[in-house]
């Protein structure tokens, strides 16, 4: 019987940082569908970079940035009393950045055009930024949001290469499912390493069933 | 400035066009901002509504300001009590047509003498359909949901752009006596965008021609449009030939319009500054051809013109000759008569005599 922890630790990693990703990423996502900034490729290649760079190299920046000796680091330790090196929250930092693109991505593009569209309407209609945010652009963006959502869930579910060079692989604390995985073939134990495997597998295909079954029900932009 | 009136100064500059308007607009009735498509009519709209902030200058409604380059004040769009109506309805598609119209509805301002919410939706003929989803209304229903929706607002000035253009001939008919009764039972200030001369002349009570981001002309609707040529049932776009000429000067209340080297003579009851750019409408049927310069004629616009091609019309007796004027075509419509008689034939140099022609909206 393999080790349950490490599941139940990716689990907690992967909402703690969809969770995170949601709060930044919808005011992020939100002013990029509307900014006429010059600066805008260049934000829009950085978030972009998760998707083509090695995980090591991420998490090799990483681990400098956070080291007691860095700036941040120090600054958390001080601000803290905690490293963030081989920690939970140095995974969930790594994991914020390494499935940034996850988020940001489908919630921008759900919205563009029509939800402009529709937010110059509902100002038409006395309704002010915030309020048309929230009646207009979020129930005619749901699908944009699913689709954030479970992507960087299951991205996160997934991740190996950031979480071994920020978090190490310390049980209960940084051994998420992926390395144990990798610690399980590592020592031979192929028992172990089938049976995780198979709940990775198992748990990532429904989450992405889901997305594609919502996805059927409900068009994209319901058009007029 | 008159305390019921809009007025108007802004300056901006688009990529292509400068938009200038200088203007006040009576705060009653129907105001038509008319004009060809790319001349400014859906920016200065978005202006007044707060969608677009001008580089330069303000925008007063009455004694309230919403615009004011010079003490940087800038009233945002929700709180101007702009109600708009788009081209496509843009309803929201996530609500049906009663959520749509709750949706206006429990934003007005309550302190605001307003019609009541049963008047509205029986004024649009709107009972039968609040329970259905927009995607499921045709173009003219959604017009009506969207005209209600925005009454409920409770606005101050209603504008309307092209609230027609979408729609197919058979679903205009339909919508125009919906605008006409939003005219008289609710006579809310209006302004209406447009580039059709039915609708104006039917639903406006005044006209504002721009052009290029500029207003070329401004008043009563019947004067206005004749003025500028255009009837309601006479498609002012069909078989008349559009060329640009630069304005040279003012003489004996005649406009000189240079088109290459030669000039064309219009009636000036507008100023226009000299060196501008502008488009003349000239009809196929203004337009005679003579071989020489004739001497003793009333006709006087005439210019050099090559042949370029003669095609049949509809009715036999007449033939369509193209002719060339400085690199720009030029329609003329004869008989098949004079063609023959003159020998009209392409690459043939003649004299094309204008005996009208109108700024082309």
């Amino acid at each position: 019987m393999p080790d349950l922890s490490s599941l139940w630790l990716t689990a907690r990693l992967a909402l703690v940082t969809t969770f995170v990703l949601l709060i930044i990423g919808t005011p992020l996502a939100w002013w990029l569908a509307q900014t006429q900034s010059r600066f805008k490729p260049v934000i829009e290649a950085f978030i972009a970079l998760p998707l083509v760079l090695p995980p090591t190299v991420l998490g090799f920046y990483l681990l400098i940035a956070i080291s007691p000796n860095a700036p941040f680091g120090g600054f958390w330790l001080q601000a803290t009393g905690d490293t963030l090196s081989f920690s939970f929250t140095g995974l969930v930092i790594g994991s914020v950045i390494y499935s940034f693109p996850f988020m940001i991505q489908p919630l921008q593009s759900a919205f563009e055009g029509p939800v402009q569209q529709a937010i110059r309407t509902a100002a038409s209609l006395r309704a002010s930024k915030l309020d048309a945010f929230f009646t207009v652009a979020v129930p005619m963006s749901v699908r944009g949001f699913v689709t954030a959502i479970v992507l960087s869930f299951a991205h996160t579910l997934g991740e190996f290469g950031v979480v071994l060079m920020v978090g190490g692989n310390i049980p209960d604390r940084t051994r998420v499912a992926s390395i144990e995985i990798y610690e399980n073939v590592e020592t031979l134990n192929y028992g172990d390493a089938h049976a995780l495997s198979l709940i990775l597998l198992i748990v990532s295909f429904l989450t992405l069933f889901c997305v594609f079954l919502f996805n059927r029900r409900f068009p994209a932009h319901v058009r007029l | 400035m008159s305390d019921s009136s809009l007025s108007l100064r802004i300056s901006h500059a688009f990529g292509g066009f400068d938009l200038d308007v200088n203007q006040d607009i009576p705060l009653d009735g129907v105001t038509a901002l008319f004009g060809p498509s790319g001349s400014g009519k859906t920016s200065l709209l978005n202006a007044i509504a707060g969608f677009l902030r001008p580089a330069s200058g303000h925008i007063r409604f009455g004694s309230t300001s919403w615009f004011n380059d010079a003490e940087k004040t800038w009233t945002p769009p929700h709180r101007r009590g702009v109600g708009s109506v788009f081209q496509d309805a843009q309803l929201f598609p996530h609500l049906n047509v009663r959520q749509n119209l709750d949706y206006a509805h429990r934003r007005a301002l309550t302190d605001k003498p307003a019609h009541s919410y049963a008047k509205i939706v029986s004024a649009m003929q709107l009972e039968p359909l609040l329970e259905r989803r927009p995607q499921t209304l045709s173009g003219g229903e959604k017009q009506r949901v969207a005209i209600a929706r925005t009454l409920l607002t409770r606005p101050d000035l209603l504008l309307l752009d092209e609230p027609l253009s979408a729609l197919d001939n058979a679903r205009k008919g339909e919508l125009l006596p919906f605008l006409e009764a939003l005219k008289f039972e609710f006579a809310l200030p209006t302004l209406y965008v447009s580039h059709d001369v039915d609708e104006v002349s039917r639903i406006a009570d005044r006209v504002i021609m721009l052009e290029a981001g500029q207003v070329i002309a401004s008043g009563q609707t019947d004067e206005v449009l004749s003025r500028f040529g255009l009837e309601a049932g006479r498609n002012p776009y069909e078989e008349t030939s559009t060329i640009v000429g630069a304005v040279d000067r003012t003489e004996d209340d005649l406009l000189a319009v240079k088109i290459g080297a030669a000039t064309i003579w219009l009636a000036a009851d507008i100023h226009i500054e000299p060196g501008s750019q502008i488009r003349l409408g000239i009809a196929a049927r203004d337009v005679s051809i003579a071989l020489e310069k004739p001497s003793e004629i009333s006709i006087q616009n005439m210019i050099a013109a090559t042949v370029k091609s003669i095609q049949p019309t509809k009715r036999p007796a007449f033939q369509t000759v193209t002719l060339e004027v400085d690199g720009q075509v030029l329609q003329a419509r004869v008989t098949r008569k004079a063609v023959k008689d003159l020998a009209l034939e392409p690459g043939r140099d003649v004299f094309a005599l204008i005996k009208s022609a109108t700024f082309h909206p």
